[in-house]
């Protein structure tokens, strides 16, 4: 018997003696980021970027793979069975604080360690040209008066974008009528061929419309301008008050060790601050924006708690 | 007109400098080789090469990357015609008769013609694309999801009989295709639907593992259970006159080419899996346009030249709604943007007068690709069809180990695998009772569309049916599907009122 324990003990040492050495030589071989969504999104594209940048600074080769499906449980279930070893990481975006309260899902964020948070986009409402509204405030006393009628597409049931044009219509006291599609493109496909009223997206989609001038920023719903259109004005500037945007960044399956967390996150924000890399980033319109794992982790934390609440209120 | 020539010999200017030659060529090379792989489509050729193209200037990148998507339309036919593994998704159509045709020793003119049609038909639709971009791309809007879905209903209706051997049969397929195709996420509401708690069933059962289970692994196994003697025996030596094709096949082609490349221009157009679509139309028109019908599936060459050069359009025409609205309407063109963007081009209606050296360059570019792609082509076309004279015992267990890892690389998942054998068994019993893959591949494809522009449409007009008919361009497809479905019927009368009168 004693002879057992002393074994199990040995081995535990043997166990808390090699952490910090393992983290020590971290990383030896590439490592993994799952995306789990399929290649060319916008997530897939910024971490594809992200990866290629931060090679240099990590050491090693940072190998994006996709894992599709399920509206991204596919994905997320892999990361957080994968080895806490840091060398299997995930893509955390906003859906991955909504995901659990809509279906049944065998992980929720508490089952990842934040890495970093790279991307924060502002969401947005955009209308044809040709609307008949100017201002936020003239579209949602029109949305007032005819409850339902207004059809606002997004781009996907469940996403981000979908829950946020719902919390928009909760906050406002207003009722459209929502039409998912399957993915961003669509949406805006069929709000140009004038299908639909409105469009809730999140940059880069519909950006190169809004530059032509067939399509308008009705409602923008970031704390500060946007940079590429510093002369659209916010919802809050306009008297609405109403903010929300999605966050993109990088997690580690649970139990992953500190030391090996601080090493990626600081290879991933050299990778960040790399001029290509920001280059890269401007080019496709997407919004910079670092957290540390720190307040990454309060992030998802706040906005599972946020969408909680909302995706009950819809089921209800 | 004119601007558009002088803009186009421009573009040759770009492309034809020795850089942007060379990454055209090699953006050839690595479509076809990843059209020639089962498994491995387009989508992860491009998304791979992506990271290369980091200090390219956007021109050559994009140059590079287009020509893994149409050279991949090349390379899909190859191993639909030798092995009866459709390459990738708009090939599965090419198994019927090119593969029959293999089987007779006749597997080179099928590559030969599948090459030079892919030539034709991808020029054509770049000419279509450079004088009539704008207003296609204007027409295509029109669709809105009442459109879509009048659209997919003529489409399902007419194709799903494609082979026309048995109705019944067919009709039972397509079913059977509709209800696997609504495993996984439920489009509208975001709930999952029978997944049975399955992880690997929540993003519904791949289309790519059942196309190669019911064609490839059927077919392996199909062979399997001949008597051993004839396994043996039948080795195909192609003569080598037949390793080309005769002046009396390439007569037969030039009609399915050029209608070919008319469908897939049309249907390129419409949002959605255009390729497999306008393979399954061409091959429906070739086969009712035919003095001899009755040669389809016992391979018709026309089987083979038209719906090659249906894909190949549909593919070239797949650049109209990116470039012109910056919008991707299929997959492969979705990561086709994400590259553009990367590279600080922003596609969409400011792009021609932006960027006019990389559209222009582009292209042109496409031009020279397709012209690469047929003398790539036409020489491996001897080296492939000499495949077919290894014997059966060795050939086989390399068609299953180029399945298996084909379909393994897709999504990197080994359940994807079990289900592409599960099919591959499914399609063996199949086949035994003559009951047709192709119609439930069509279903598979079309029915999670069908059922959200159904739902999407219906929520438009808070729940009323009107609104199919009320669209003129919704209606005039409804009515063209009742005139399809009526036309028997009405023949069927006519005869038998004839007959009495007599």
């Amino acid at each position: 018997m004693m002879k057992r324990m002393f074994c199990v003990l040995v081995v535990l040492v043997a166990f808390i003696a090699a952490a910090p050495a393992q983290s020590a030589t971290f990383p030896e071989k590439e490592v993994q980021i799952i995306i789990p969504w399929a290649p060319g999104g916008a997530t897939d594209l910024i971490f594809r970027a992200l990866a290629v940048s931060t090679e240099k600074y990590l050491g090693q080769a940072v190998v994006i793979v996709n894992k599709a499906g399920g509206g991204g449980a596919v994905g997320y279930v892999e990361g957080s069975k994968a080895k806490p070893d840091g060398y299997t990481l995930v893509t955390a975006v906003t859906p991955l604080t909504i995901l659990p309260h809509n279906v049944k899902t065998s992980f929720t964020y508490k089952d990842f360690e934040p890495v970093i948070n790279v991307v924060r986009d502002p969401a947005m409402f955009l209308v044809r040209s040709d609307a008949p509204w100017k201002t936020t405030k003239e579209f949602l006393e029109q949305a007032k008066k005819n409850p339902g009628m207004i059809s606002v597409g997004n781009s996907g049931a469940g996403g981000g974008v979908h829950l946020i044009a719902m919390a928009f219509e909760k906050a406002m006291g207003v009722k459209f009528n929502h039409i998912p599609f399957s993915g961003g493109g669509p949406s805006v496909t069929a709000l140009l061929g004038g299908h639909i009223n409105a469009v809730s997206v999140s940059p880069p989609e519909g950006i190169s419309q809004v530059q032509a001038g067939k399509l308008r920023i009705m409602a923008l719903f970031s704390e500060g301008r946007f940079d590429m259109f510093p002369d659209i004005p916010t919802c809050k500037e306009q008297g609405v008050n109403f903010a929300m945007g999605q966050w993109r960044g990088l997690a580690a399956p649970k139990g992953t060790p500190a030391a090996v967390i601080q090493k990626l996150h600081d290879a991933f924000k050299k990778g960040m601050e790399d001029a290509g890399f920001k280059k890269n980033a401007k080019d496709m319109a997407v919004n910079l924006s670092y957290m540390s794992s720190g307040d990454l982790g309060k992030t998802m934390a706040a906005d599972h708690e946020f969408y909680g609440i909302l995706v009950r209120e819809i089921k209800k | 007109m004119i601007e558009s020539l002088q803009h186009l010999i421009s573009g040759f200017e770009i492309a034809t400098t020795v850089a942007n030659l060379l990454y055209c060529l090699l953006g050839a090379i690595a479509g076809t080789l990843v059209g020639i792989l089962p498994g491995l489509g387009p989508i992860a050729g491009i998304a791979l090469l992506i990271p290369v193209t980091f200090g390219l200037s956007p021109t050559s990148a994009i140059i590079m990357l287009a020509g893994i998507y149409y050279g991949a339309m090349y390379g899909g036919s190859t191993t639909s015609i030798l092995l009866n593994v459709p390459g990738e998704t708009a090939s599965v159509i090419t198994c019927i008769d090119g593969y029959q045709m293999a089987q007779k020793g006749r597997a080179g003119p099928a590559l030969a013609m599948c090459a030079i049609g892919s030539f034709i038909a991808g020029t054509l639709a770049i000419f279509g694309m450079v004088f009539l971009a704008p207003p296609l791309a204007d027409a295509a809007l029109a669709f809105g999801p009442a459109e879509y879905f009048s659209l997919m209903v003529c489409g399902f209706i007419v194709l799903s009989n494609v082979t026309g051997n048995s109705l019944l049969k067919s009709l039972m397929m397509a079913v059977v295709g509709l209800i696997i195709g609504t495993v996984g996420l439920d489009p509208v509401t975001g709930d999952y639907r029978f997944t049975f708690d399955s992880m690997y069933l929540l993003s519904g059962i791949e289309f790519v593992a059942v196309a190669i289970g019911l064609f490839g692994i059927a077919e392996v196994l199909s062979n399997v259970d001949q008597p051993l003697e004839n396994l043996e025996q039948k080795v195909i030596v192609p003569r080598f006159r037949d390793l080309y094709p005769s002046l009396q096949d390439l007569k037969k082609s030039v009609g399915a080419i050029f209608r070919g490349a008319g469908i897939g221009f049309g249907v390129g157009l419409i949002p959605g899996p255009a390729p497999v679509i306008a393979t399954y139309a061409s091959y429906m028109v070739e086969k009712k346009v035919s003095k001899h019908p009755e040669e389809f599936g016992q391979g018709a060459i026309e089987g083979v030249s038209g719906p090659e050069s249906a894909n190949n359009a549909a593919c070239q025409t797949a650049f109209i709604p990116l470039f012109v609205l910056g919008i991707p309407f299929a997959p492969p063109t979705a990561i086709l943007l994400g590259a553009l963007m990367i590279h600080g081009v922003v596609p969409g209606p400011m792009m021609i007068s932006d960027h006019p050296d990389v559209f222009w360059g582009v292209i042109a570019s496409m031009y020279i690709g397709n012209f690469i792609l047929l003398l790539l082509n036409l020489p491996f076309v001897p080296v492939f069809a000499n495949i077919l004279r290894i014997p059966k015992k060795i050939l086989l267990p390399v068609i299953m180990l180029f399945c298996i890892t084909g379909m393994f690389t897709v999504n990197n998942s080994i359940d994807d695998v079990w289900l592409m054998v599960f099919c591959g068994v499914l399609g063996f019993v199949m086949r035994k009772w003559a009951y047709e893959a192709a119609p439930l591949l069509l279903a598979l494809v079309l029915g999670p569309k069908l059922e959200v522009a159904f739902r999407q449409s219906l929520m438009l007009s808070h729940g009323s049916f009107r609104i199919f008919v009320e669209r003129p361009v919704s209606l005039v497809f409804l009515l063209a599907t009742l005139i399809f479905l009526c036309v028997p019927a009405f023949q069927w009368v006519i005869r038998k009122w004839i007959r009495r009168s007599t």
